[in-house]
């Protein structure tokens, strides 16, 4: 009953169109009328309507032929034939047309309502489709949007995805945790001739086996306790799209062997039945580990690594790619900014360089949260230094570890440097070397005092 | 006996100050031969020209009615209109209670269409759609808050007209 709904009524006999107004009217739809198919011709060219109810039997043009016309003009129209003579012949032509329903005169109350009831649900159906479409192609158009990169080494991995996307050959996204696997994985879908499917993405690391499997491959009514429905598993769900298994290496040797027959076969069973299903999907997987050590320690299948890593697509870690680290920076304070409200212009020199200097060892996603958490505790225009203290704590207890001799002789240097005021003479004192050295070394490390 | 039940729940639900004339002659005008059933638009309008001094009118009918695209209906009325009609035809119950109860339920329904009601979503409501008796007994005899002040305002504006 929605006053937004317009419906157009054609029938050359004046009692029926009024009739039939006045019943849509009292449920609260816009009704016009009209007494030929091209009189309603001429008003669809001025006006949009949702739904017709067409007679057949017109003098001139008779309701068949409008009905051609009509969803020629208007592919999506919802056209309702009515006639005080129904045929088996006319009824069937009409459907091949187009029309969503055939109504013999007169009809019964209920018929009315339900026929509306299921035209408007499949009417709210096609529009919810609609706008998920229009979403989706401009989720398409301004995919490299999400990417902020200025380094070589993510525009490598940009050229990659261009290039695998197209394939639908299976590709294992390895990196560390917070590099944007997921991100990666999602464009590649989108790139990909699946891309009108749906992308299906589980993190594998995320749950117990028993609720893996059930996720995976879903289950029957009275699979096990607790099933009271029938349910689609995730693979079922990602047919004629993409299937991203995220954190692959944590699943079991079960796991894999269930998962390399459903790869090979293209068929699953779901839990407690034994109806085999169809699918085809295009696998994504991702992984934080070294699944080749994982295969030496007896840990990982062989023959299901070979199945899903057909193309590797490595992730750089943020630490390897520093210079992304300013434009990542800026897009997440445009971001947190918005959210928050707050007036911030950007990040002083200090604190850009607080923010080049650590080692990231939670990757993107850790820079993300640094950003978050000093945006909301930033007093003024600027993000400084003081807003970022905690991350100096935090760097020097997670940094040593994975940082390279070359990056810890950086890092030293600018250390003790901000530590001497950029004093030369007193630095290289502590340092334990001469000035000219030390200068040499400044030049060298493109060091320079913020 | 329908007729006063009609006319009191009129007055008492729908806050209208009902009359009862005597009957009339039995329509034959609005007689449909090929579907035994009388065509209840042609009555309404019939109805509308009735000069009374009510400013509704509500026909009341033992036969069976229909209109142009509809196999029957329990009423029919004009939407915001001057004259509506219902049929006990098909209200007919080995209880008279149930059958009082549904005249009276068709007759405030047709009535909140003359006062400018559409169908209402709220299935508590009288003027919520009923295509059948299993619904329309399921229905209580009253309007939804919203539907009631509705047709206060409605009145207020007939009230301010007539003055």
């Amino acid at each position: 009953m929605s006053l937004a709904t317009q419906i157009m009524v054609v029938d050359d006999e004046e009692t029926i169109c009024e009739a039939l107004e006045a019943w849509f009217i009292k449920d609260g739809y816009r009704v016009e009328k009209a007494g030929s198919g091209l009189e309603a011709l001429e008003r669809m060219a001025k006006k949009h309507f949702d739904v017709y109810f067409v007679d057949i039997k017109m003098p001139g043009m008779d309701g068949l032929e409008l009905l051609g016309r009509l969803k020629e003009k208007q592919p999506d129209a919802n056209v309702i034939m009515i006639t005080a003579h129904g045929s088996i012949q006319s009824a069937v032509e009409a459907m091949k047309l187009g029309a969503c329903d055939y109504l013999c005169k007169p009809f019964d109350p209920d018929q009315l309502s339900l026929l509306m009831e299921r035209v408007m649900a499949s009417k709210a159906l096609r529009d919810e489709n609609e706008t998920l479409r229009e979403q989706l192609m401009e989720k398409r158009e301004t995919l490299w949007e999400g990417f902020v990169a200025q380094s070589d080494a993510m525009h490598h991995v940009f050229s990659i995805i261009e290039d695998v996307a197209p394939t639908g050959t299976p590709v294992l996204i390895t990196g560390e945790t917070g590099v944007g696997k997921e991100l990666i994985a999602e464009a590649l879908h989108m790139q990909s001739r699946q891309s009108d499917g749906p992308f299906i993405a589980i993190n594998c690391g995320a749950m117990s086996e028993t609720l893996l499997e059930s996720e995976l491959f879903g289950h029957e009514r009275g699979a096990f306790t607790g099933a009271v429905k029938a349910r689609r598993g995730r693979l079922e769900m990602a047919n004629n799209g993409t299937l991203f298994l995220d954190e692959i290496g944590e699943i079991s040797s079960k796991m894999q062997v269930s998962l390399l027959r459903v790869l090979e076969e293209k068929h699953l069973q779901r839990l407690g039945g034994n109806q085999s299903i169809s699918t085809h999907f295009r696998l994504l997987s991702a992984t934080h580990r070294n699944l080749s050590q994982l295969i030496r320690e007896n840990r990982f299948r062989e023959d299901f690594f070979y199945r899903i890593n057909v193309i590797t697509l490595p992730v750089p870690p943020l630490r390897e790619r520093l210079e992304d680290v300013p434009a990542l920076a800026d897009h997440f304070l445009d971001l947190y900014v918005q959210e928050t409200g707050k007036r911030l212009e950007g990040f002083t020199q200090r604190a850009l360089g607080m923010l080049m200097a650590y080692s990231w060892p939670g990757n993107v996603r850790e820079l993300r949260n640094v950003i978050e958490r000093a945006v909301v505790l930033a007093r003024g225009r600027m993000i400084g230094a003081e807003e970022l203290t905690f991350l100096d704590t935090s760097s020097k207890d997670c940094r040593l570890g994975t940082l390279t001799l070359h990056e810890v002789e950086i890092s030293h240097v600018r250390s003790v440097l901000d530590t001497c005021n950029w004093n030369i003479s007193r630095a290289a004192k502590q340092l334990d070397i001469d000035r000219s050295t030390l200068n040499r070394k400044i030049k060298r490390f493109h060091l320079v005092r913020s | 006996m329908a007729v006063s039940v009609i006319a009191a729940n009129l007055q008492a639900v729908a806050g209208l100050n009902t009359g009862i004339l005597p009957p009339i002659e039995s329509p034959d005008y609005a007689y449909v031969p090929v579907r035994n059933q009388f065509d209840a638009t042609r009555i309404i309008k019939q109805l509308a020209f009735f000069r009374d001094g009510a400013p509704f009118k509500l026909g009341i009918i033992a036969h069976d009615i229909c209109s142009p695209i509809l196999s029957f209906v329990y009423g029919e009325s004009q939407l915001g209109g001057k004259a509506a009609l219902v049929s006990l035809n098909r209200l007919f119950d080995n209880n008279p209670e149930t059958f009082y109860q549904r005249a009276a339920k068709i007759s405030l329904h047709e009535a909140g269409h003359l006062l400018g009601l559409g169908h209402c979503w709220e299935s508590f409501c009288i003027m919520h759609f009923s295509s059948n008796l299993e619904a329309l007994d399921s229905l209580p005899i009253s309007f939804c808050t919203a539907c009631e002040y509705e047709i206060k305002r409605h009145l207020r504006t007939v009230v301010a007209d007539e003055k």
